[in-house]
């Protein structure tokens, strides 16, 4: 599951450019640049790897990558 | 709603842009804003020059420029114009509506009705659709239709996700009846539970205008605006724009009997570069037929940015021969219009600032 998760998360980074230097528990809010931008991005690649539409507040509302990676379905 | 209409033309398009024209590269420097994230936002949103109104120039202004100059490149009287329809939500007064006003400057004939609809994004699609039912149905043998706005004025300079957005413009369609069958298929809708999304809270009815609605206060992202700024929640937008456009793109299109090869273009309004770009890959458009340039040039223009893309991307085709067209209008209310069918030829107006600079 872990593995699924870095897989995931590696996914994300290549393709919101703003977190290419985090880690899975890095604050989001320490993020520079982590803007509706980079809020855009997110939204984009769920809907191209995963074919679902989050929101942008279920988006504003996490804290860490590793929330962002909780939205994917049937992910833990 | 699906709607077939028939016997009707866009004869004649112009577009007048504002006259000066703002960088968002400097504009971003001037505010203390890295070089680098600008230029990542740029390139990713597309977003370069946006041609603003001078001030004391409005939508009224910009439109009237574009229809006296579409009139004289068609040859036509203003006195053989049967209706004259009215795209906008900035009008120079809460009443009289922007159609009379422009009926009155125009010299348009007593006999020729004049309505506004209070639509911005969408309401060029929409608009057609009017003009083509007064054409089809409604008595009209030529209908002008006047789509524009100057939503740059609603703006607050310190909210950085909506101000670099805008540019302001004003369009002139003559649409005519014909005795030719020429079927256009449209697809309207609307999603008024997502209102908010973009919205000026403050200014009418409901809310006058007054000293406490022009108190800024910021959002979550630290952005100031106040009360009668233009408040856009750019991803509930875009969430709007991939959930509800793609699917009436495909339903206008199959109505027509139309395949993402065998349309010649795919015409969206230019919200940004992103969202054209999004929106084109989900209906199957490859980036050549789906004109996404005309936001890094004059910015958003609501909506006046179909006829502008019309113009800028296709108009040295469209001015010779007809073109099977799809194209959508998305945005405020929230509200979306899409069309397919045949285009062309007509006659064009090249797109120009107002005042032209001496």
């Amino acid at each position: 599951m872990t593995d699924v998760t870095e897989k995931q998360f590696r996914a994300l980074q290549a393709e919101v450019d703003v977190l290419a230097g985090a880690v899975l528990d890095t604050p989001l809010a320490s993020v520079p640049q982590w803007d509706s931008l980079a809020v855009l991005l997110v939204i984009t690649h769920f809907e191209h790897v995963y074919h679902v539409m989050i929101t942008g507040a279920e988006v504003r509302a996490c804290s860490t990558p590793r929330d962002l990676i909780k939205l994917i379905p049937d992910a833990s | 709603m699906h709607s077939l209409i028939n016997h009707f033309r866009i004869a004649g398009l112009s577009v007048t842009t504002g006259s000066v024209r703002r960088n968002f590269i400097a504009d971003g420097q001037a505010n203390g804003i890295p070089l680098a994230q600008l230029e990542r936002i740029a390139k990713t949103i597309g977003l370069r020059d946006r041609m603003v109104a001078a001030s004391n120039v409005t939508a009224l202004d910009l439109c009237e420029d574009a229809a006296r100059r579409l009139l004289s490149e068609m040859n036509l009287d203003a006195s053989s114009i049967d209706a004259i329809i009215f795209v906008t939500q900035t009008p120079d007064h809460s009443q009289p509506n922007n159609a009379s006003l422009l009926h009155g400057r125009l010299g348009l004939s007593k006999s020729a009705f004049a309505f506004d609809l209070a639509l911005g994004c969408s309401g060029w699609v929409t608009g057609l659709h009017q003009a083509a039912l007064l054409c089809a149905h409604g008595g009209a043998g030529r209908v002008l239709l006047c789509a524009g706005d100057t939503l740059s004025r609603l703006t607050n300079i310190k909210d950085r996700t909506a101000d670099p957005l805008f540019g302001d413009a004003g369009s002139a369609t003559i649409v005519e009846r014909t005795g030719q069958p020429n079927p256009v298929h449209f697809v309207l809708g609307a999603d008024g539970k997502g209102a908010q999304s973009i919205i000026v809270p403050a200014g009418g009815a409901r809310q006058p205008a007054g000293e406490l609605t022009r108190v800024e206060e910021p959002d979550a992202s630290g952005n100031l605006h106040h009360d009668e700024n233009l408040h856009l929640d750019g991803a509930e937008v875009f969430n709007f724009s991939l959930r509800e456009i793609p699917p009436a793109i495909q339903s206008v299109m199959q109505q027509a009997g139309y395949t993402s090869a065998q349309a010649d273009a795919l015409v969206l309004h230019q919200a940004n570069k992103f969202i054209v770009e999004s929106v084109a890959m989900k209906v199957g458009f490859t980036k050549d037929k789906a004109p996404a340039g005309i936001v890094e040039k004059f910015g958003n223009q609501s909506s006046a940015s179909i006829p502008c893309a019309l113009i800028d991307a296709l108009g040295d085709t469209l001015s010779q021969k007809s073109l099977k067209l799809v194209g959508c209008g998305f945005g405020v209310g929230l509200s979306w219009a899409a069309f397919a069918g045949e285009v062309g030829p007509l006659i064009i107006a090249p797109i120009q600032p107002y005042p032209v600079s001496k």
